[in-house]
């Protein structure tokens, strides 16, 4: 219930507070938000499984978010920015995918 | 593991760190670690996630309006200056008019004016720069009609028979035997030919006076009506483009008009032609001394 009274107020920090983001971070925003996305659906099925750890989802968040971050960062000063946030979309999206599918098999039971 | 990098992608979609913190606790006889710590630690992480995502969402939502206020700024300025463009050519009109009408009054008070006042009036006629209306002959010529001989079943073929379409040189043709047949005044589609006005083909398009104009062509001619009906029909061009367009479907006819109008052409700058006997206007030539 705590984890999501807390993604509900940051939601609405975000959206109230509505603060600036430097333009040189801008573009790495939307893979930021799925690499998020990745560790708050991994972190959910731990803990369907029971096997949920406070610290491994913090330092797995964290660092999903810098890391893709800084490969797509990486790529851009290599020139193959555009094809290193698709390589990171389609990793983190199957991740997503198949974390969403194993949260299915734990609440429907199919 | 798996045999493939797609295989381990789409095997171990959680991250196989959970499993060893688990198997880790299990083994060390699960002291489970401060509960409210770690309940605050992931309240804060998913706050921070719920941030991310409001931020990420308004940014790609104000980058989105942006652009549509980019889009219609642009959008008014174009009309804005259209009305501009069209306003200045009203103006030009009427500055024109005054011009003319003053130019007319002065002339018109003395025997010298009146008759510099007629040779104007004749050289514009001439020239094709003022409008004309009279009686005169009609001649449309069109593309052929696509589905006259298409195959309507397994054609295809979307692609119009080039032969059916009205070439320059068709244009060019009937222009010809009007102006032969005795036309004082010929216009395409309201483009009226001026003594130096082209009729040429650009890709698709008939451009005459460099403007296009579209199929169906009428070409109107002012003149003796019955003179150039019989002259136009004798010219042995337009009995062999007659005959041309039969074969090919294209539309080819011609009626006697009582009354058309024909607008002014555009008159070209002459640049380096100038009339003979006047002095040159530019470039002065050094005036020879004492001559």
């Amino acid at each position: 219930m705590i984890p999501i009274i807390g993604l509900a107020a940051g939601v609405l920090l975000g959206l109230f507070l509505d603060p600036t983001v430097p333009l040189g971070l801008q573009p790495y925003l939307p893979i930021a938000v799925v690499a998020a996305l990745d560790a708050v659906f991994g972190g959910l099925r731990a803990r369907l499984d029971g096997i949920f750890d406070a610290k491994v989802f913090v330092i797995s968040f964290v660092s999903n978010v810098v890391v893709a971050a800084l490969i797509v960062f990486l790529g851009d000063q290599l020139g193959v920015g555009a094809q290193l946030s698709t390589a990171v979309v389609v990793v983190l999206g199957i991740r997503i995918f198949g974390n969403a599918a194993a949260i299915r098999r734990h609440v429907f039971r199919a | 593991m798996g045999a493939s990098l797609l295989d381990d992608v789409l095997a171990d979609t959680l991250d196989p760190a959970y499993e060893q913190a688990a198997t880790a606790r299990a083994a060390a006889g699960a002291p489970l670690p401060s509960r409210r710590r770690g309940r605050t630690m992931v309240a804060l992480t998913m706050a921070v996630a719920g941030l991310l995502a409001a931020v990420t969402y308004s940014q790609a939502a104000a980058s989105a309006q942006g652009r549509e206020q980019v889009r219609s700024a642009l959008i008014e300025d174009i009309q804005r200056d259209s009305g501009v463009t069209d306003e200045l050519a009203v103006q030009l009109d009427t500055l024109q008019s005054d011009v003319a009408r003053t130019r007319d009054e002065l002339l018109a008070a003395s025997a010298v004016g009146q008759g510099a006042l007629d040779d104007l009036a004749r050289a514009e006629q001439g020239a094709a720069a003022v409008p004309v209306k009279g009686p005169g002959l009609l001649v449309t010529l069109a593309n052929a009609d696509p589905s006259a001989d298409a195959d309507p079943v397994g054609g295809g073929t979307t692609e119009e028979d080039p032969r059916g379409r009205v070439r320059d040189g068709d244009l060019q043709l009937v222009v010809n035997a009007l102006w032969a047949a005795g036309a004082e005044a010929v216009s395409i589609n309201g483009q009226r030919l001026g003594p130096t006005t082209a009729i040429r083909f650009a890709g698709e398009a008939v451009l005459v006076d460099f403007r296009p104009v579209t199929n169906p062509y009428e070409v109107s001619a002012i003149g003796n009506p019955d003179t150039l009906w019989t002259n136009f029909l004798a010219s042995p061009e337009v009995r062999s483009l007659a005959v041309i367009s039969e074969s090919f479907g294209l539309r080819f006819d011609f009626a006697r008009k009582d009354e058309l109008h024909l607008p002014a052409a555009s008159i070209p700058e002459l640049r380096f032609a100038r009339p003979v006997g006047a002095e040159a206007p530019t470039p002065t030539p050094d005036p020879t001394p004492g001559g």
